[in-house]
């Protein structure tokens, strides 16, 4: 059974068709790559399997469940009480880190553990410093988001998502934010993750670390997966023309088109 | 010239005493209100959200002058008798209330989205968002105007001696009619008004300080 089953999903914002049918699964311990230019749906795409977006077609499932709608009768969105219960198990990292500015990197990563898991605080404490340690950043434990460099933020936001012991992790463009030079620090711990077995469905313009890291390569376009397949075949010898184009802009030639 | 006002000092003070009890309660009280109807006014009650913004755009539109009035004259219409401390601190309270509500208000809004995205990407539920994640973020924004808010609040209580509730500027119109001395007297008045709100002022000038040290 796949971790995350997507079946036809239709998403808009108002007159504007965001993703337009998408399809596709993700096994277990599978690491995904989603590819494509902006605009072209992915951010909303996870975001909706974290159930922070609604969408108006398709069902998505994680881990053999429906989620976010109630099945039969009228579609009923679930209750955010519900939607919370997945979202426990789907960890989610953002392109803006958004750490908790008022709380030391300790404290986020115990955020969840605390006020979701209601752990105790002493072994909140001993699980968030272990991930601050895993994430590389044992020393900073006492620091204010403030003080930390961007790679050093985006960790702390990492340790914070794995804090739940999610299923799937997803990454939402978590590198396109940070200096080049920074860059390293962060793709260093996601192949970390991978490498121990994580579902990981990851949106990135990396594409080193793609085809390094990834089992599988999707390709989106204007809200609909173009092709897919293994990162040596699709980013070698694309199928379609869209690819083509989008990956000779990606190696620099500005002028394509 | 001076004589009058030192004469008729104890007198003013007992009035200042009234008119800090009477600030500490509007004050408190008006803003408690407000910081309530401030985090409804952004739950998910429409019907809810709706009443509060009437309310908060009804009495902002409003002197509180005439509140006060309303307030003083409510209640006897209603069949209700109340002494006159009671109907201008209720009328304060509901004025500072609304001023309050939608510091609060706006304040809870300028969380940036991204933070609720995060906390509800762990999982995090309404209540603990609210208490873990917005408000000590919206309390940093909201206290420098609400500081701001509660000296306006202080000030304002000196329409009470209008309908008639004994404060210090009641006391004081009490002694000019006497001794017709009215620039002295108001002299003093102030310097006891300022020596009231000075503190708060302090207070607010520090709090920004420490708030730009921390960020």
């Amino acid at each position: 059974m796949a971790m995350i089953e997507i079946t036809d999903l239709h998403k808009s914002f108002g007159a504007n068709d965001v993703l337009k049918g998408v399809s596709f699964a993700v096994e277990r311990g599978e690491v995904v790559v989603v590819l494509g230019p902006s605009g072209s749906g992915k951010s909303t795409l996870l975001r909706c399997i974290n159930l922070l977006e609604d969408w108006q077609a398709g069902d998505i499932r994680i881990d053999g469940e429906s989620v976010g709608y109630f099945d039969g009768g009228r579609r009923r969105a679930w209750p955010e009480a519900k939607a919370a219960k997945v979202r426990e198990q789907v960890g989610l990292v953002f392109q803006s880190f958004n750490l908790f500015p008022h709380r030391t990197a300790l404290e986020n990563v115990m955020m969840g553990p605390l006020h979701v898991r209601r752990m105790a605080k002493p072994e909140a404490r001993k699980l968030a410093g272990d991930l601050l340690e895993k994430v590389g950043l044992a020393d900073k434990a006492d620091q204010y988001p403030a003080t930390l460099s961007g790679g050093q933020q985006q960790r702390v936001a990492i340790a914070r998502a794995l804090a739940m012991q999610p299923k799937v992790m997803l990454f939402d463009e978590v590198t396109s934010a940070l200096d080049p030079e920074l860059v390293g620090e962060v793709l260093i711990v996601m192949r970390r993750l991978a490498e121990e077995g994580m579902t990981m469905i990851i949106v990135t313009h990396e594409i080193h670390f793609a085809r390094d890291v990834s089992d599988r390569i999707i390709f989106m376009d204007a809200g609909a997966i173009v092709e897919q397949g293994p990162p040596a075949q699709v980013l070698a010898s694309p199928a379609s023309e869209r690819l083509k184009l989008f990956l000779r802009r990606y190696q620099g030639d500005y002028l394509a088109v | 010239m001076v004589n009058v006002l030192i004469t008729n000092l104890p007198y003013l003070l007992r009035g200042a005493v009234m008119t800090l009890w009477l600030a500490l309660a509007v004050v408190t009280l008006g803003t408690l209100l407000g910081t309530g109807l401030g985090i409804l006014a952004t739950g998910r009650s429409r019907i809810v959200r709706a009443a509060i913004t009437v309310y908060i755009f009804v009495l902002r539109g409003i002197p509180v002058l005439v509140v006060m009035f309303l307030g003083y004259y409510a209640f006897p219409a209603l069949g209700f008798r109340v002494n006159a401390y009671v109907a201008v601190g209720v009328a304060q309270i509901v004025y500072v209330g609304a001023f309050t509500a939608e510091i609060v208000r706006s304040a809870i809004l300028s969380v940036h989205p991204g933070q609720i995205a995060a906390a509800k990407s762990l999982g995090m539920r309404r209540g603990a968002i609210l208490r873990e994640v917005i408000l000590p973020q919206a309390t940093c924004i909201a206290i420098p105007p609400l500081l701001n808010n509660a000296l306006t609040a202080v000030k304002q209580t000196a329409y009470a001696s209008v309908v008639g509730a004994w404060e210090l500027t009641y006391a004081a119109r009490e002694i000019v009619e006497r001794t017709l001395a009215s620039f002295q007297i108001f002299l003093g008045v102030m310097a006891i008004y300022f020596a009231i709100c000075y503190p708060l002022s302090l207070l607010a000038r520090w709090y920004e300080k420490r708030l730009v040290v921390s960020h």
